[in-house]
């Protein structure tokens, strides 16, 4: 019953922001949702395993990914209330619009409980991140605008080719339903060539809301263009749903004998992903492109945890938390660092602590915290996937990694460095025209502190509720 | 009857593979719109009539008129007639479309099911073997969009192959379709710019 108020409420918010007729009132439709949404976060934990709506179930993934995207909504909105503060109205209410919109899509494809009900979502999610994106109205948010479709819609296509041969496994007869219980039936004892190929047509179709290889390079083009607050959600929140349809695959075929498979084939991708990023992250020359760069690194950490297993489940879970939390953070800052330097090249950036004490501090922290150095959350389970890759055996994978993140540490930590303390490489010094309050820094604060926190403690709550979402993966 | 429907479908996916002018891209998009309809009208005779109809109303009259319409106008409006950027030269396209015909034959051997023809099924994967090698070896916008193009074909196919057995999956497929119809061609398509057609302003 919640939900389908959640859903009705959605529905009639983001209406009614696209004909508002003041910007204060669109602000208070955007408020009223992201409370709605924080409500329905704290009814999904109270009902935690019951099914609403026949298709959608608060399980542990779902209830995990759906908290975090409760815990970013009012960031979101307060950035992007900044963001768009000089836009015309219709602008203005177009872009709050696409927001409730893209919230509410991701929340559906979270609770999902059939292949098909989360691949509509998915399909609409890139409908709303299509307007989200392309709010600036630029040329090159047109090409970013457009890259993002296309490929994504490619890449939607090629899941959808996924889930018919999901279809395939049922026996004649059956109505395949394409539930995850009804799956989960069935996949033990279907043909594994069907799996296999299923298999590799979801991995190739979510990575490209994931972010990772061989589908990443449409993520990196959307980052640099969209609005900061949206890029925070492309990043993490958006990353997740990606991640959830892998997961939620990988997770009905773990009982049956593709596994091996399936395991090499994360595995693959998650290297390759690694090398990229790294290689890219050495040469970029965009801020937010090698913070996007960092988020494709990520994932690509993510896909290796749950491909080793054993403790990689648990790690690739906590990471995906806690690399919601530190990313979107960091790319609130952005939307302040444009401000003040007017630029996202990094060329054109420096003095960025002296000239924004606030600012340089969050990216500074934000840094430490991405890159999993202690006190950070983040090295909690990188070290755990590194455990597993020893214990699993897998040398040459633990090598590779170790020497693709020190690439990923030296790119990254020497380009913050130069932003923060070095003078611009370009003509001219940065002038700062336009005032930014220290107190906007607030919210990427408590989300970069409760990523630290986490490296101290981990509530039980939270322990609890990823060991329930990796209860049914092998041990 | 079917059987000749799907020949024909293979056929003009050797003729995409080799063809240089967008004219007759438009054509043989307006082309597989006709085949599907005929397909799926002989196939799905199990599936409910307001489904069928539904079927009917996309292929003939969305994939067969509204695209190529659409398309046209891009077309038009871009001024590009034949596809000067081509990575790859056209006698090398036909083999590499070959080679694709006799790997998806080979593949829809090897997975072999009850629930599906493997004719279907051999196409199928050649559609999509099809799609992704026009947006690989080409560089034009409008190439890509008929690339992608073709992959919903091939997306419509498989569904439509194993259709009788899952009518809802074919709805989902119609979705796919009108979505990224409407919104690519319609909105995107028509928005984009001669010169932007080569998209080079993001890149690292």
């Amino acid at each position: 019953m919640m939900l389908l108020i959640f859903f009705i409420l959605s529905i009639l918010l983001a209406g009614f922001a696209l004909l508002s007729p003041g910007k204060a009132i669109t602000k208070g439709i955007a408020v009223v949702f992201s409370a709605s949404l924080i409500a329905l976060a704290i009814h999904a934990w109270i009902n935690t395993g019951s099914t609403e709506l026949s298709y959608f179930t608060f399980d542990g993934t779902s209830v995990l990914l759906l908290s975090v995207l409760a815990l970013l909504t009012l960031p979101t909105v307060y950035h992007g209330f900044i963001y768009t503060r000089d836009d015309t109205l219709k602008r203005f209410n177009i872009y709050h619009s696409g927001l409730i919109g893209l919230m509410t899509f991701m929340t559906g494809a979270y609770l999902a409980n059939t292949m098909t009900v989360l691949w509509i979502f998915v399909e609409a999610t890139t409908l709303a991140v299509a307007v989200l994106i392309y709010h600036d109205r630029t040329e090159i948010a047109l090409e970013a605008t457009w890259k993002y479709i296309f490929i994504c819609s490619t890449g939607i296509a090629l899941a959808y080719l996924g889930i018919l041969f999901l279809g395939l496994i049922y026996g004649r007869g059956d109505t395949p339903n394409l539930s995850f219980s009804s799956l989960s039936q069935v996949a033990a004892k279907a043909d594994p060539l069907y799996l296999k190929i299923a298999f590799v047509f979801v991995v190739v179709g979510f990575s490209t809301k994931m972010g990772l290889f061989p589908m990443h390079t449409v993520t990196i083009d959307a980052h640099s263009v969209a609005p900061p607050p949206v890029s925070a959600l492309i990043s993490t929140t958006l990353m997740n749903v990606g991640f959830l349809g892998i997961f939620r695959v990988y997770s009905l075929f773990a009982s049956s004998p593709v596994l091996p498979f399936m395991n090499s084939v994360l595995m693959l991708a998650g290297v390759l992903s690694l090398l990229i990023a790294a290689g890219y992250m050495l040469k970029a020359k965009h801020v937010k492109r090698m913070l996007a760069y960092s988020s494709f690194e990520n994932m690509g950490l993510v896909a290796i945890a749950l491909g080793i297993g054993g403790q990689g489940y648990y790690a690739s879970l906590l990471l995906v938390i806690l690399h919601s939390l530190a990313k979107s953070s960091l790319f609130y800052q952005m939307g302040q660092l444009s401000r003040i330097l007017h630029t996202f090249r990094l060329d054109e950036c420096g003095k960025y602590m002296k000239l924004y004490p606030a600012g340089g501090a969050v990216l500074l922290t934000g840094m430490i915290t991405i890159l999993a150095i202690p006190p950070s959350g983040m090295f909690i389970p990188e070290f755990m996937i590194f455990r597993a890759m020893v214990t699993g055996g897998q040398w040459l994978v633990l090598v590779v990694s170790v020497i693709l993140l020190t690439f990923v540490i030296y790119a990254m930590s020497t380009r913050v460095m130069h932003i923060s303390f070095s003078p611009p490489r370009g003509e001219g010094t940065p002038v700062m025209s336009d005032v930014v309050n220290p107190a906007e820094t607030i919210s990427q604060f408590v989300l970069l502190g409760l990523v630290i926190a986490a490296c101290f403690y981990q509530p039980p709550f939270l322990v609890d509720m990823i060991s329930k979402s990796i209860a049914i993966l092998p041990k | 009857m079917v059987n000749y429907l799907i020949v024909t479908f293979a056929v003009t996916l050797i003729y995409f593979a080799s063809a240089e002018r967008l004219s007759t891209y438009v054509r043989l998009i307006a082309l597989h719109g006709l085949l599907l309809c005929g397909i799926a009208v002989f196939e799905l005779k199990e599936v409910n009539l307001v489904n069928l109809l539904f079927i009917i109303a996309e292929t003939l009259f969305f994939k067969a008129m509204i695209l190529p319409w659409l398309l046209g106008r891009i077309i038009g409006r871009s001024g590009v007639t034949r596809v000067h950027r081509q990575a790859v030269p056209g006698f090398y396209m036909l083999l590499f479309s070959i080679a694709g015909l006799l790997i998806s034959v080979s593949l829809a051997r090897i997975l072999l099911n009850p629930f599906i023809n493997t004719i279907y099924l051999a196409i199928a994967l050649f559609t999509l073997y099809t799609g992704l090698l026009l947006i690989v070896t080409h560089q034009l916008i409008i190439s890509h969009l008929i690339g992608f193009l073709v992959v919903e074909n091939a997306v419509f196919f498989f569904s439509l192959a194993v259709g009788s057995e899952m009518p809802m999956l074919i709805n989902i497929g119609i979705l796919l379709d009108l979505f990224v119809g409407a919104l690519i061609l319609g909105f995107f398509g028509l928005k984009l710019k001669p010169h932007t057609n080569e998209l080079t302003m993001l890149k690292d």
